[in-house]
């Protein structure tokens, strides 16, 4: 029997990929809003200077780095609630998970761009008076956020990709959704393809946002 | 006497690890007064000036600024940071913010007046300066000396009692030298409190009260910059001010 290409079960493919589509942009906006608090918390805490913030952070930062998602997602949605005795939905553990993963790297995003920054800066506020945090807050910060962008976006494209191992626990999301046409039309080709199409688009589209970002920020401080 | 004085620093060592920067210095700056500090490189200039806004913790001794006691901790240190401005070598002007912006935020974060009274006395700094039209620009738009002066603003804009300079002109350019030199000449015939290091030997001697040559972490030479310059009795001194001559 020879292959042909279905062009209409490829076409037909987007419009019942939506619903996961939008899980997909969910989890992944929703696990980097929450991964980018935890990230910056856990960088900022790897630069005090006492040194058990210090562990921990660097406790969690290598825990998660040094273990796979998929791992971690299992682990969240099938090993914690037999521990704890709570059931947590897909969605929710999906983003749960992305945050704690995308954190640890974030973290690390954090850490190196504070970090890059010239302790120059510090002293100079330091020196007129602006305590510690007042010196974090509104000159080291301000500045090493505009070099988190680029590696920031990256972790977005990861992130967004990443979503696709949730699949496992059951979320819905935008590979599941595709699994599930599979599962009816038995389609695989077009269908995969379709999917493979729509994460391309959304990354394609996430890089050029952050070129045309960085682009705009690049313009205000030569003003 | 005692009342007048702004800086007193007694028996200051610093370590690096095993490295003994700074080994016994006594110093006492009066108010008003302007002292330069010269030596060779790598002799401690700077960790004695650091040391006095704690910049760097001494290792020992004591230091008074404006009558606090630097090392107590009971001493509110950021407030004495306001009391002893400092200027440094990179400038270490605030690039993401425009140059009002850079003399403002300390008199609005640390001493908490009102942006609109801030921007006032910003503006008239950078007036004292001879930038008041530059006010709306960034940092990187300007030339060396342009920088330098809006950081020498950036630290009156606090009131301080004293700045700290910490060779003020070493990375410019030598055209652009002068206009950063005549600014500082103008805030010590204003009265302000200087501490300044720097190789401007003219400086010194036109500018300062006292001169102070500090090498290998020890004070070897402080007086009056005619004595100073014209008979130097210390030999170290007396070889570097000929390997400065030379140049
Ligand atoms: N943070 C530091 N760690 C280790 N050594 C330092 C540090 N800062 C300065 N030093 C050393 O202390 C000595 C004095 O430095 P410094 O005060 O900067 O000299 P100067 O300003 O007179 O050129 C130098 O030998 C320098 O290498
Ligand atoms: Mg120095």
């Amino acid at each position: 029997m020879q292959f042909q290409f279905d062009w209409s079960a490829f076409f037909e493919s987007f419009p019942m990929l939506m619903r996961g589509i939008k899980f997909t942009i969910v989890i992944t906006i929703g696990g980097l809003v929450f991964g980018f608090l935890i990230g910056a918390f856990m960088g900022l805490m790897k630069l005090a200077r006492h040194v058990v913030p210090r562990t921990l952070a660097i406790t969690y930062i290598e825990a998660i780095r040094g273990t796979p998602m998929l791992v971690q997602a299992m682990f969240l949605y099938y090993g914690v609630p037999m521990a704890m005795g709570l059931r947590i939905p897909p969605l929710t553990a999906g983003i749960i998970i992305i945050a704690i993963n995308s954190g640890a790297y974030i973290a690390e995003i954090v850490r190196g761009s504070v970090q890059s920054i010239d302790p120059g800066q510090t002293e100079a506020g330091r020196s007129i008076g602006l305590t510690r945090s007042q010196t974090m807050l509104y000159i080291v910060w301000p500045q090493a956020f505009k070099r988190m962008i680029p590696p920031l976006g990256n972790q977005f494209i990861i992130s967004l990709k990443d979503t696709s191992l949730l699949m496992v626990i059951g979320v819905g999301e935008l590979l599941r959704t595709g699994q599930e046409i599979v599962a009816v039309s038995f389609k695989a080709f077009e269908v995969y393809l379709a999917v493979a199409v729509v994460y391309l688009v959304m990354t394609l589209t996430i890089a050029r946002g952050l070129r045309v970002l960085e682009n705009h920020l690049e313009m205000k401080t030569k003003r | 006497m005692e009342s007048t004085e702004m800086i007193k620093i007694v028996n200051l060592h610093k370590n690096y690890g095993e490295l003994e920067v700074i080994k016994g210095i006594n110093l006492e700056i009066r108010a008003g007064e302007v002292v330069c500090i010269i030596g060779p490189s790598g002799s401690g200039k700077s960790t004695v000036l650091r040391c006095i806004n704690r910049l760097e913790t001494p290792t020992s001794g004591t230091i008074i600024v404006d009558g606090k006691d630097i090392m107590d901790s009971e001493t509110d240190i950021n407030h004495v940071r306001t009391e002893a401005g400092m200027v440094f070598q990179q400038f270490n002007l605030f690039p993401h913010m425009t140059v009002l912006d850079n003399v403002t935020i300390g008199p609005v974060k640390v001493r908490k007046i009102s942006v609109t009274e801030a921007e006032k006395l910003g503006r008239s700094l950078l007036e004292k300066v001879g930038l008041a039209d530059k006010a709306k620009n960034y940092p990187e738009q300007l030339s060396g000396g342009q920088k330098q002066r809006v950081a020498i603003a950036r630290a009156l804009s606090l009131k301080p009692k004293v700045i700290l300079f910490d060779e003020p002109t070493s990375a410019l350019d030598p055209e652009l030298v002068g206009e950063v030199l005549e600014v500082m000449k103008q805030l010590a015939s204003e009265g302000m409190t200087m501490v300044v290091v720097t190789h401007e030997m003219g400086f010194a001697r036109d500018v300062a009260d006292r001169v102070i040559f500090i090498d290998k972490g020890v004070i070897q030479e402080d007086n009056a910059p005619d004595a100073f310059f014209s008979n130097p009795e210390n030999p170290r001194l007396r070889d570097f001010l000929g390997k400065v001559a030379e140049h």
